[in-house]
């Protein structure tokens, strides 16, 4: 029974293509070492340098949204303050191409301000992207996102397709978002 | 205080800033998991060099071979402390280093030379096969 129920969560995950994946609590050391063992794999695949660092970036980006903006934490100060935000991340491979999906909860007051975010970003072509980016280099960042516009454009402009997402409704105050990224 | 070497570690950049001879480097991979504080005391050396009244000639050699979104905020920020200078008269050379077919790379450098006027800035490829 044990082994029947785990073999066929990890059975549904293999055929999605999903390689690595992680939900719970997720840290700047978690991040760390799933990056590493990310790269790891790809480099024994031969995936050039510029690749890798492409789908390492995304990883990255993404990683550190959940961590800064998870509605569901955990934060403590015992010596040093360590922040665990609850979420998941897996890493596949579809029709050729490295997906990265990040999900996280997020309080439904954000939702407006993320959705137009996002939309935003889908409606700019390359070039737009480009220009975008040049733009909030230089903006200084706006209060409480410690960052997170330029880190949604970095995704965008390291993607091959343009980014999925999604919500769905937890209840009154809360929704699960998803960010599907093809590199 | 006539330096500043901050060897580079798994997610944070080689600091060589080699003050007396105007000689400023950075390696590796930057993606830190506290940004501030990692760039707090690199930003404070650097701003009390460049305050210096004897300012002799810089040559920034940006080599980092991955950074992420919040450590481009921090370069910009030293891009734009030099430039200040760059400005005042003090001849200040950036070299941006790139991997040859880094594309991503190569983007970044053109954006973040586009609105240095007074820093001569310069991109220069390197063969490929440095840490992925």
């Amino acid at each position: 029974m044990l082994a029947q129920q785990y073999a066929s969560i990890k059975r549904d995950l293999d055929e999605r293509g999903i390689v690595f994946s992680f939900s719970g609590y997720l840290s700047e050391g978690i991040l760390y070492s799933l990056g590493e063992a990310l790269r790891e794999k790809m480099a024994l695949e031969e995936a050039d340098g510029p690749t890798i660092r492409r789908v390492f970036s995304v990883f990255v980006e993404q990683m550190q949204n959940i961590i800064r903006y998870s509605a569901e934490k955990m934060s403590g100060s015992a010596g040093r303050t360590v922040e665990l935000s609850a979420g998941m991340v897996t890493i596949g491979m579809e029709g050729g191409k490295v997906f990265i999906v990040c999900g996280n909860t997020v309080r439904n007051s954000e939702v407006p301000r993320l959705k137009e975010r996002l939309d935003h970003l889908k409606s700019l072509d390359r070039d737009g992207i480009k220009t975008y980016y040049r733009e909030q280099l230089r903006e200084e960042p706006d209060d409480g996102s410690r960052g997170a516009t330029l880190g949604l454009i970095e995704i965008a402009r390291r993607a091959s397709d343009p980014i999925d997402y999604d919500f769905d409704a937890m209840d009154a105050d809360r929704s699960f978002f998803c960010l599907k990224v093809r590199v | 205080m006539d330096s500043l070497t901050l060897p580079a570690t798994g997610r944070t950049p080689g600091v060589f800033f080699d003050f007396a001879g105007g000689h400023l480097r950075m390696t590796g991979e930057s993606y830190p998991d506290d940004v501030a504080g990692f760039f707090g005391p690199v930003f404070e050396s650097l701003r009390d060099f460049l305050d210096r009244p004897d300012g002799g000639a810089i040559r920034f050699d940006m080599e980092l071979l991955y950074f992420n979104s919040s450590s481009a905020k921090a370069l910009m920020n030293i891009f734009q402390m030099l430039e200040t200078v760059a400005r005042g008269g003090r001849p200040v050379t950036v070299t941006w280093c790139v991997e040859e077919n880094d594309e991503s790379m190569r983007e970044l450098g053109e954006d973040f030379a586009e609105d240095l006027r007074h820093v001569v800035f310069q991109m220069r490829e390197l063969p490929a096969g440095g840490a992925p």
